[in-house]
């Protein structure tokens, strides 16, 4: 079950140490991403079994990335846990197909939840 | 009389009979009287009836009598002097002279003399003729009273239109907004300097002119037509209709139009006011406030994220051995970021509501358990409180259920934070014809009467609130932009040191 790995991709430094932190913590196998530019790439070459994408990011933004991600056979089948902190970032994460959605600041127990519900299905 | 059997005969040239000529001076409505100035005093020798009728005495109290005996003690008037000079030079003259019947009332007499003269050149004879003008002299008088406290009347009327008119003026040209005064037709009557200044045009260009051809037809919008049209007949003012608009001279601005019919005193009844307020840098400066107000709270929420994922870590993360005091300070931090995170997502969401972005999501969902649920929530967040929940809907209810569990979280905290830890709180839910209502009552501190009406205004926190409790007062604000949306209302009541309750109604589809 364990030392799965997840991909997060933040441009936010902060969250992106704070969540490899708990991730490992809670025994996974971490990769951080902070430019979104180089997101698909990254997530062709570690082929990751589970990706938390920030929404709003420089550049490209999160959707942008999930909907290019579905639309790449190799990788379509990753399950995306989406987060934003802004309101209708449950729409947009619904609107492009993320598997599931948490708001920021996340409660961690609920974040470890949904990441474990997604790598169980 | 004399000896003659005529009188004038240059005139009449016809010899007549006496007795004829008394006939018709009797029969005369004109007062006469006959004088002989030969005789000493020139007493009266001849009066017909309509004189006796005219001074109220009768023939024997006047025969003999010289004529000023009808002026009684009257005796200073100048109209005595112009007839004794008449008669003095031989002349005969008219005068209106004030005369008094037996009884003492006063009459105005228009007297004609005239003097008979004999062959030598002699005045033998005074003929006077009375008519009493009193009543038409009255009539005069009052007409000229009247004439006069007219012309004071109008004076009076002028100067205070000439003041209102100035004081108005003064107002209309040192209002910052531009006013126009139209006639029915919609045509300019007058425009003040800030219209003028605002469009800046000139008063030719705009008096005399139809409101829908100024400029460049920038007024001629249909939907302002039709309501301007319904301002003459049915009074209904045009209230803050925007127009936003590329205007000639002055570029794009979004302008406020106010419209009333004008009504002095139910004159001008015809007239409309048109009151134009450009509120382009107002709208501008709210904007780039909830800009601010929204990308400072998300802004914010990205290192607050980070934070409160390291103070989850580290209660979990917390060795078994840490002392009692290191974990009170773990969990007190915990509390307060928490708050800090509550308080950045009501600003966030004022900004949404300020800017109408504010999204209801439409989902149905069963009521009684989004009740249940939003109280067992702050049952685990304040176990020590007792909340009861009474009545249900037993339906499903169209709405956006978050929202609406904001409001009922906002409610029991607010209870929870305003009253004393072992008093009770009571949510009651119920169903009212067509609509829920939802009541949360607590037995706190109360609110008095004047702070109730406001405390649903943004930024609004009760006096003595302030003091002990910190917040920014945006909570119930919100909890009435929430429910307003779903097309309900919230109010309260409360009693000072009672307490109070918090209602909501919301209407099912």
């Amino acid at each position: 079950m364990k030392y799965k790995k997840i991909l997060v991709c933040d441009d936010d430094q902060g969250i992106l140490e704070m969540l490899e932190l708990l991730l490992e913590e809670d025994g996974y196998q971490v990769v951080l991403e902070p430019n979104s530019v180089n997101a698909l790439k990254t997530i062709e070459r570690e082929s990751p079994d589970l990706i938390l994408l920030d929404i709003w990011m420089p550049m490209i933004s999160g959707d942008q990335i999930l909907r290019a991600l579905r639309d790449n056979h190799k990788i379509s089948s990753i399950p995306v846990l989406m987060y934003s902190a802004s309101t209708d970032g449950k729409n947009i994460a619904e609107s492009c197909g993320a598997d599931s959605y948490i708001s920021k600041p996340f409660d961690l127990t609920v974040l470890l939840e949904k990441i474990e519900e997604l790598l169980k299905a | 009389m004399g000896k003659e059997n005529h009188i004038n005969t240059k005139k009449i040239n016809v010899p007549l009979d006496l007795g004829v000529l008394y006939k018709v001076l009797d029969a005369s409505v004109t007062g006469i009287v006959i004088t002989d100035n030969l005789l000493p005093d020139n007493p009266i020798i001849y009066c017909n009836p309509a004189f006796e009728k005219i001074s109220g005495y009768i023939r024997s109290e006047i025969i003999g009598h010289n004529c000023r005996f009808l002026q009684g003690k009257d005796r200073q008037q100048s109209e005595r002097k112009i007839i004794s000079t008449a008669l003095g030079k031989g002349e005969s003259c008219t005068v209106e002279i004030r005369n008094y019947t037996k009884k003492g009332k006063l009459f105005y007499n228009e007297l004609y003399i005239s003097p008979v003269k004999d062959e030598s050149g002699q005045i033998t004879h005074f003929i006077g003729i009375q008519n009493d003008v009193s009543s038409r002299r009255k009539s005069q008088q009052e007409l000229e009273l009247v004439q006069q406290e007219t012309e004071r009347k109008v004076e009076e009327r002028t100067r205070m239109y000439r003041e209102s008119q100035e004081y108005l003026s003064s107002i209309v040209e040192t209002i910052r907004e531009s006013l126009l005064v139209m006639d029915k037709d919609y045509k300019v009557l007058t425009a003040n300097n800030h219209f003028l200044n605002t469009f800046k045009v000139s008063i030719n260009e705009t008096k005399g002119k139809l409101l829908y051809d100024l400029g460049n037809g920038q007024w001629n919008i249909p939907e302002l037509k039709k309501l301007m049209e319904e301002i003459l007949p049915t009074n209904n003012p045009v209230l803050d209709f925007e127009v936003k608009h590329d205007f000639p001279h002055i570029g794009k601005k979004l302008m406020l139009l106010n419209a009333h019919r004008i009504e002095l005193e139910g004159r001008y009844k015809d007239w409309i006011l048109l009151a134009i307020e450009d509120i382009t840098d107002q709208r501008a400066l709210q904007q780039r406030k909830d800009d601010f107000l929204s990308i400072a709270s998300h802004e914010l929420k990205t290192p607050l994220t980070t934070i409160v994922g390291y103070m989850q870590l580290m209660e979990r993360m917390m060795p078994e051995n840490a002392s009692n005091k290191f974990k009170g300070i773990v969990e007190k931090t915990g509390k307060y970021v928490q708050r800090l995170n509550q308080l950045l997502s009501e600003l966030l969401d004022v900004s949404r509501i300020q800017t109408g972005n504010i999204t209801l999501h439409q989902e149905e969902f069963d009521f009684d358990k989004m009740v249940a649920d939003a109280i067992e929530s702050i049952r685990a967040a304040t176990p020590s409180r007792k909340i009861s929940l009474t009545g249900k809907i037993g339906r499903n209810f169209t709405g956006d259920e978050s929202h609406l569990i904001q409001v009922i979280s906002n409610l029991l905290s607010n209870a929870i934070k305003y009253s004393a830890d072992n008093t009770p709180i009571e949510v009651q839910v119920s169903s009212i014809s067509d609509f829920i209502k939802v009541s949360v009552t607590d037995r706190g501190m109360g609110i008095s009467e004047d702070e109730l009406s406001n405390i649903f205004d943004r930024f609004y926190r009760v006096g003595e609130v302030q003091k002990h409790y910190p917040g920014m007062g945006i909570g119930l604000y919100l909890c009435q932009q929430i429910i307003t949306n779903h097309g309900g209302t919230i109010w309260a009541e409360s009693q000072k040191n009672v307490g109070s309750t918090f209602n909501f109604t919301l209407p099912m589809h």
